[in-house]
């Protein structure tokens, strides 16, 4: 039993860095009902500047705070120069789109950063917390970790909740024409929203990058987790995301140590083959199934 | 004045509006009806600024808009409320108030929204409701104040009696009578439902198949016998 416990708590790390993922996701969704196949891509492009930066400095902050601007550009450069000529050609396009840039990223950070693990240096303490005598499945770093995630998400509910952007973001992902009608700058509010899903996605890159190692497809495996994190939740759902990426990291790490870690993707695949059976439309979701 | 010159639309090979002309007055209300088909919806959709027309131009108080995109349009103070799906479900009745003119100040939308509740006094009492538990001449009243926050020279109404009871449509149909009269401005008002919208407009233009047929003073047309045989179906 305590077992378990300790499983199950040494989940909620990679379960945040996974919410965050899935967040990042359903922010592109939300905006342009596109799943952006590529996020995982930014962040990993984003976290080897972030690397860059920290070298240079040597200091984490303003590594993360880099990330943070990169994200936000690079969200933006993947939206302008991609998305938006494909877009006008069809959905499924885009998609298809997005798996070319995930490509190109990784092809372009391979030639600027080389294609070998590199180590991204520790902020704070790695080593399990010792409470009331007994040694904790979790370290600070992975309270930092959640920490971060949580002030994200509060942040990110405020923001649609509160502003008038978040506003015109909800109207514009719900009915656009209606949106412009009303004098959104819709195409603004679309390529704001990336530039967030890039943030967000930066941030979990460089959040999880000193627990593993980063490479260029380090991250792919974060995509797996992620994409069926979102789309359990819902894809549309901002709540959905967060409780299933976090779901989603406990019942993998539960997996991972009942039997071995390489079957936390199979389990991933089976959470969302289960979900496709039972409940297409998400657990937070209000769409209706949609065959294609 | 709204006033329109010859404006034609094109949609690949259908010509759907072909120089329509007309003037939009203000503290009236001018309605333009006409079958399925005849264009009515591409005249609102492209004076809003989402159809890119072919020719022709409209211009508000002498204020070229066509040209520009919708977004700009409902800036240069005319505001579609477009046919059928014209709310945001997802969001609250506040929220889709507050999403009309977002770009005004806070003190001037705060004062538009309480002159819409005042309007619509049932938006008021759900204003914490999702806009899809709303009845469907709730939601209309929820579009027309979102068109409203925009504040609005000139208001574009796209078929609002559309799925709703009679008695309602004279309710929604007398007040937008009374608020071009009271605030001044310029109300376009489609219709399929010729009758019910010549009793509230002043002038009307027919459409068929793209083309003005007819146009005139509302009691002109309602009693032109021959016109409302050949187009108008009654």
């Amino acid at each position: 039993m305590t077992q378990l416990l300790d499983y199950v708590l040494g989940g909620i790390g990679s379960g945040a860095i996974i919410a965050l993922m899935a967040l990042a996701l359903v922010l592109t969704w939300r905006a342009t009902r596109v799943v952006n196949f590529a996020q995982v891509g930014q962040a990993m492009f984003t976290t080897f500047i972030a690397l860059s930066i920290q070298t240079l400095t040597g200091n984490w902050f303003v590594a993360l705070i880099g990330a943070i601007i990169a994200g936000a550009i690079l969200g933006v450069i993947v939206q302008y120069l991609v998305l938006r000529p494909v877009k006008r050609m069809d959905t499924s396009g885009a998609i298809i789109a997005t798996f070319g840039v995930l490509i190109a990223l990784q092809a372009a950070a391979g030639m600027i950063w080389g294609g070998d693990s590199q180590a991204f240096p520790q902020p704070f303490g790695n080593t399990a917390l010792t409470v009331f005598g007994r040694e904790w499945p979790l370290s600070a770093y992975d309270l930092v970790v959640i920490g971060f995630a949580a002030v994200m998400v509060v942040a990110l509910t405020l923001l649609f909740t509160r502003t008038s952007l978040g506003l015109a973001m909800r109207a514009t992902a719900f009915n656009p024409e209606v949106a412009r009608l009303s004098g959104v700058r819709v195409g603004r509010t679309l390529t704001i929203g990336w530039a967030l899903a890039g943030v967000v996605g930066g941030v979990a890159g460089v959040l999880v990058a000193p627990t593993s190692a980063i490479s260029p497809n380090s991250f792919d495996i974060l995509l797996v987790f992620a994409f069926t994190a979102a789309v359990i939740g819902g894809l549309d759902s901002l709540i959905g995301a967060v409780a299933l990426g976090i779901g989603t990291g406990l019942v993998l790490s539960v997996v991972s140590g009942y039997s071995d870690s390489s079957n936390a993707p199979v389990a991933a695949l089976v959470l969302l083959a289960l979900n496709l059976a039972i409940k297409p439309e998400g657990i937070f979701g209000h769409n209706k199934a949609r065959s294609v | 004045m709204l006033s329109i010159t010859d404006l034609s639309v094109r949609y690949g090979p259908v010509q759907a509006l072909s120089h329509v002309s007309l003037d939009v007055p203000r503290g009236e209300v001018t309605a333009v009806i006409g079958a399925n088909g005849a264009g009515k919806s591409t005249l609102m959709r492209t004076l809003a600024g989402l159809v890119k027309p072919e020719s022709g131009s409209a211009s508000l108080d002498g204020n070229v808009l066509t040209g520009h995109r919708a977004e700009d349009v409902v800036r240069m103070g005319v505001a579609l409320v477009p046919e059928g799906r014209s709310t945001v479900p997802e969001l609250t009745v506040d929220e889709n108030l507050r999403l009309g003119g977002l770009w005004r100040s806070k003190t001037e939308r705060a004062a538009t929204h309480a002159e819409v509740f005042d309007m619509f006094p049932v938006l008021g009492e759900r204003r914490k409701m999702r806009a899809d538990t709303l009845s469907g001449g709730e939601r209309q009243q929820l579009a027309i104040g979102r068109a409203l926050m925009c504040d609005p020279q000139c208001l574009l109404l796209d078929e609002p009696s559309l799925g709703l009871a009679p008695l309602i449509v004279t309710q929604i149909l007398e007040l937008v009578k009374r608020l071009a009269a009271e605030v001044n401005i310029a109300v376009l008002l489609v219709e399929q439902n010729a009758v019910t919208a010549l009793r509230v407009a002043h002038t009307g233009v027919v459409l068929n198949l793209g083309q003005v047929v007819m146009s005139g003073t509302a009691s002109d047309i309602a009693s032109h016998e021959e016109l409302r045989h050949a187009y108008l179906g009654y």
